[in-house]
């Protein structure tokens, strides 16, 4: 075992000259790609927290909107629903009325239509019953006493009926 | 007697310094041209890893990502985050250096002379360099954290241990150096009387172990440098 100074300054030569071939293509490349790499990470790892932040508010807008929606909806039903009641009411009100005044029309018709035949058979059975009387009795009367006669004629009828 | 003889004979030739070549007063050993080789195989899959980095890695590049992640973080617990990534490419270019010059012991021809083919951790010279630098950057790391304060835990607890902080100093680098250079050449040594004995077989179970000396061997001495580093530069307040 003796040492041999060229060997030891050599060696010393050598590795000083690795360390910086080492340097040139082992750390530097591969310690500034490791570190791009774990920047990478922390920004995408920065970048989904923003990401997940925006959507969470996004949602909360979007359920906002939906409620909003919701309640003008039930609003416009409520509004629909009133007047339909309203408009229904009219309507069945307009048709009472309607149909009031159309019966009471009709039985207006009716009476009158009912006295005027009865003044028509009134007339009527007098004349008969003048002409009648005179053939029977064969006498005239006057016109007064024909008219009591018949009025009492009628009258007895109607109630007799 | 006979394997004391070849364990003797094969010890001789191993520990003998094979100058391959020299230019000028500079020999170069086969340890260093083997360290160049692993220097340039270790730059070349570095480079292959990380020619093309893509957002999601996938081979090469998974795994040399998994090796600096893993090492940063060990480093992190030991001296804390920031001190981690500024020490690392020192640390980190210990262990892949010592890790792959002990692996190129196990190479099943290193047992064998081929000039120029030597596991460079086996040679003391090598390790001795290696300690040298940690001595020289836990100096230099202390006074840049510290500045002259660095040279105040000397004297710390009290005044009388001066000699031996300072005698500590000097025994740290040497027992890196010389774990390091014992354990892997005394695996390697077993190896070469092993195969000298029955070159088939034999030597495999001593090779797997050498697989995981070279992995411990090359930790502790990467984790015993941190720690150094660690304690020269931490501030305490």
């Amino acid at each position: 075992m003796e040492l041999h100074v060229s060997t030891i300054i050599i060696s010393m030569i050598n590795f000083l000259v690795l360390v910086f071939l080492l340097k040139k293509f082992l750390y530097g490349p591969i310690c500034g790609m490791l570190d791009a790499r774990k920047e990478e990470v922390v920004n995408n790892l920065n970048q989904a927290e923003e990401a997940k932040n925006e959507a969470q508010k996004l949602k909360e807008d979007y359920q906002a909107q939906i409620k909003d929606a919701k309640n003008e909806a039930q609003e416009i039903i409520n509004k629909a629903t009133q007047i339909g009641e309203q408009t229904k009411n009219e309507i069945v009100a307009e048709a009472r009325e309607e149909a009031a005044k159309l019966t009471k029309k009709a039985q207006e018709e009716i009476s009158r239509e009912k006295s005027e035949a009865l003044n028509e058979l009134r007339s009527e059975v007098a004349n008969l019953a003048v002409l009648a009387a005179g053939k029977i009795v064969g006498k005239s009367i006057d016109v007064k006493d024909h008219e009591n006669m018949v009025n009492n004629f009628v009258k007895e009828v109607g109630e007799a009926k | 007697m006979f394997l004391t003889n070849i364990a003797y004979a094969s010890e001789e030739s191993h520990s003998a310094i094979q100058v391959v070549f020299s230019i000028g007063p500079v020999e170069i050993t086969s340890e260093i041209i083997t360290m160049w080789a692993v220097m340039l195989l270790v730059t070349i899959v570095c480079y292959l890893g990380t020619r093309n980095l893509k957002r999601i890695p996938s081979g090469l590049q998974n795994v040399l990502e998994y090796g600096v992640s893993t090492l940063q973080s060990f480093f992190a617990d030991l001296m804390g985050e920031k001190r981690a990534k500024q020490f690392l490419p020192m640390l980190m270019t210990f262990f892949i250096l010592i890790l792959c010059s002990n692996y190129s012991g196990v190479l099943p021809l290193a047992g064998e002379h081929i000039p120029g083919y030597k596991p460079p951790t086996s040679n003391v010279s090598v390790t001795a360099g290696f300690a040298i630098v940690v001595f020289f950057s836990v100096i230099i790391f202390g006074i840049k954290a510290k500045g002259l304060g660095y040279f105040k835990h000397f004297v710390e607890p009290i005044v009388i241990l001066l000699p031996i902080n300072i005698l500590e100093q000097f025994t740290r680098p040497l027992s890196l150096a010389l774990r390091l250079y014992g354990s892997v050449y005394g695996e390697e040594m077993v190896v070469a009387s092993l195969a000298s004995l029955i070159p088939l077989f034999l030597p495999i179970p001593m090779q797997v172990l050498g697989l995981l000396f070279g992995a411990i061997q090359a930790f502790v001495f990467t984790l015993l440098a941190a720690m150094y580093i660690e304690e020269a530069t931490a501030v305490h307040h």
